[in-house]
């Protein structure tokens, strides 16, 4: 059996992970119907407006998703165990996956209504932006082939890079508010009835418990690929397999053995 | 100094493997082994300029995970690469470590005459030779007074003149009660080394009784 | 020693190592000089729009020309394994960053200045309302910059193979500095950089202090 395999054979899913997807399938299903159906079409912008039952929830799992991402940096580099590097780096490439998918349902929300395909709006400028930064610590994590070193400085982008986001945005909208455009306009209008707040809440908590699963599965994965590591190294080494999973260089060190 | 299952990988490919070392004070050890045995990872370790990925130690009294800023304060490593600034004359590259070490700059000059690079002192080391190079990175510590030397195969490429330096280094280290470890080939090591040991595809070998 | 006489004494010795190189100079101000006629050439003839394009156009050659400087930065560290050298010295790491830093951001500082009298030249830059505002915005902008550029510049530079990623990197980093720089420069003009300052100032300390903070983590190793 190769290193891969003998890795596969040992991780299994977590508990509660079978849960977990039928959860989100189930409620994304309870969002499409009520997004699409239920709530009722916008006065001005017509049907088109139900883009914002997806728009808004992909846009709060970008921001969610490299929130994640900056608190599992510090983790690592506090601890240095390596669970926190996987989760920063399922968290990174899921936030890719939705930055991208609001910037592309931005654009295909403000054609029909602004006749525009990009509006500069500020917040989809800052998610543009975001996508970009996010790109640039998944490249950094390639840089390397040492776990421990593309874990730091994936880390240090991690952090640098989210506290830079705010500073994006308010410089963003600053620069946005020298032209009082058309586009000053929230792109969801300026108020919201009840019943289509309700299926936003819904869209949002459905949309999280996607994002839940889709990180559980790509811990697992994580959890796969450092166990091929460990066991391709194990016969190297001669310590099992087992002794080399997230043995931290940083555990705290006993006292000398040989009492110097 | 104690080494403890220290293992340093690099990618998948292990360097140095469950090193298992002690070293008292006052001593001068003698590393061999054939190219890529680790000697020069081992020595890196130890200076504290590589991580181990797996294991533990104590170097000076110091542990070598959370306490390298006085293990470095304290140790010098003159390796292959000679860690000049080719902009820089040889005595400006020696002020900047001896000030870098907290050292004052009045070594530097006699350092320099040591190694037979006096006349030369004001050129910038990018026109260095190689055998140069390593006579200005001789002259850095002596320069100092580490408690700790690391060598790593001090002699190649250089003259009589130079050799003669180097055991004078290691020389001056051991009356000042420090411990050097040196990583060669050459048979002149041998002489100096209290104890010798051998090392094989990243792993120390038993030593002889 | 503290902290600012070692990063004085990092700094002094790549201020050093700079003049003798002659800052980089003979790649970075034809770069820059290119990137002002291509911008001409692109955006050009008119002068009208020149003329209200020149602030932006400034930025974007200085934003330009220091990924490049950050390429060069941590050039004399890896010749001959220096890099080495810094991991092993007792200094603080912090003091190293803001060493690396200090010097990047003089360099930058002299190329802007050529900079900033070939804008004026070319697309006929209004300073004269409010030269220190600008001088200002220059000052604080090249700061975040050499923040940021020495941090990444590290990393590409250890990795040995990922000056391509360099832009990457830094550009959108360095986002809100193209903004408020430009922004602070345009007003220059007629009064009103305050704010956008301000918000220099503010990225300034974040990353500065950000820097100081993790620079540890990239050096070693």
């Amino acid at each position: 059996m190769s290193a891969a395999e003998r890795a596969m054979g040992r991780i299994v899913a977590r508990p509660g992970e079978r849960a977990l997807g039928w959860a989100a399938a189930a409620a994304l299903a309870a969002s499409a119907v009520l997004s699409l159906a239920v709530a009722p079409p916008d006065a001005q912008q017509g049907q088109v407006q139900r883009l914002m039952y997806v728009h808004v929830p992909t846009a709060w799992l970008a921001y969610l998703a490299f929130a994640v991402v900056f608190v599992a940096s510090i983790a690592y580099l506090r601890t240095k165990r390596s669970r926190w590097d996987r989760l920063a780096a399922a968290s990174a490439e899921l936030g890719v996956l939705f930055t991208a998918l609001t910037i592309l349902l931005g654009s295909l929300w403000a054609r029909p209504v602004w006749g525009t395909w990009w509006t500069w709006d500020p917040r989809l400028t800052t998610t543009a932006v975001l996508l970009l930064i996010y790109l640039g610590y998944l490249a950094v994590r390639r840089l390397t082939d040492s776990p421990p070193r593309r874990a730091r400085w994936a880390a240090v982008v991690g952090i640098v890079g989210f506290i830079d986001v705010p500073i994006v945005h308010l410089s963003v909208q600053w620069w946005r508010s020298l032209h009082q455009g058309p586009t000053v306009a929230r792109l969801g209008g300026p108020t919201i009835a009840p019943v289509m707040l309700a299926t936003l809440l819904v869209a949002v908590a459905a949309f999280t418990l996607a994002y839940l699963y889709l990180l559980a599965l790509r811990l697992r994965v994580g959890r796969v690929e450092e166990r091929t590591v460990a066991e391709a190294l194990s016969p190297r080494i001669g310590r099992p397999a087992e002794d080399l999973l997230d043995d931290a260089a940083g555990a705290p060190v006993e006292p000398a053995p040989r009492g110097r | 100094m104690w080494l403890s299952g220290v293992t340093r990988v690099f990618g998948a490919v292990p360097a140095l493997v469950r090193i298992d070392l002690e070293v008292l004070p006052g001593e001068v050890v003698l590393v061999r082994g054939p190219n890529g045995a680790g000697k020069t990872t081992l020595l890196r370790v130890i200076a504290t300029a590589l991580s181990p990925t797996y294991g533990r130690g104590r170097v000076l009294g110091f542990d070598l995970l959370r306490d390298r800023a006085e293990i470095r304060r304290r140790t010098e490593l003159v390796g292959h690469r000679t860690r000049l600034y080719d902009a820089l004359t040889a005595r400006e590259n020696l002020a900047f470590a001896a000030a870098a070490w907290g050292a004052d700059g009045a070594g530097v000059g006699d350092a320099l005459r040591r190694v037979g690079l006096a006349e030369l002192g004001d050129e910038r080391v990018g026109g260095f030779s190689q055998g140069m190079r390593q006579r200005v990175a001789l002259a850095r510590a002596l320069a100092r007074d580490p408690e700790l030397l690391l060598l790593d195969e001090p002699y190649a490429g250089l003259d009589e003149r130079a050799r003669r330096a180097v055991a004078e280094l290691v020389g001056r280290v051991r009356d000042r009660g420090g411990t050097t470890i040196v990583a060669s080939h050459d048979p002149s090591g041998a002489t100096m080394a209290d104890r010798v040991l051998h090392m094989d595809a990243g792993r120390l070998l038993p030593e002889a009784p | 020693m503290t902290t600012i006489r070692q990063a004085a004494l990092v700094a002094g010795k790549d201020l050093r190592i700079q003049f003798r190189t002659r800052f980089g100079a003979a790649a970075l101000l034809p770069f820059a000089a290119t990137l002002l006629i291509a911008f001409g050439l692109s955006l050009g003839p008119g002068r009208a729009l020149l003329r209200e394009a020149a602030p932006g156009l400034l930025w974007l050659a200085v934003l330009f020309a220091s990924v490049l400087s950050f390429g060069q930065a941590y050039g004399s560290e890896v010749e001959d394994g220096a890099l080495e050298g810094l991991v092993l010295a007792p200094l603080e790491r912090a003091a190293i960053f803001l060493g690396k830093a200090a010097a990047v951001a003089a360099e930058l500082l002299l190329l802007e200045a050529v900079v900033i009298a070939l804008v004026v030249a070319l697309f006929g830059l209004s300073i004269g309302a409010r030269p220190l505002d600008l001088a200002a915005a220059l000052v604080l902008g090249t700061v975040g910059l050499a923040a940021v550029g020495s941090l990444f510049g590290l990393v590409v530079a250890a990795a040995r193979r990922g000056e391509a990623l360099l832009p990457l990197l830094v550009l959108p980093l360095a986002v809100p500095i193209l903004v408020a720089g430009t922004r602070a420069t345009a007003a220059a003009a007629s009064g009103g950089a305050g704010s956008w300052l301000g918000l220099l100032l503010a990225f300034d300390a974040a990353f500065v202090a950000a820097g100081m903070l993790v620079f540890g983590f990239l050096l070693e190793d």
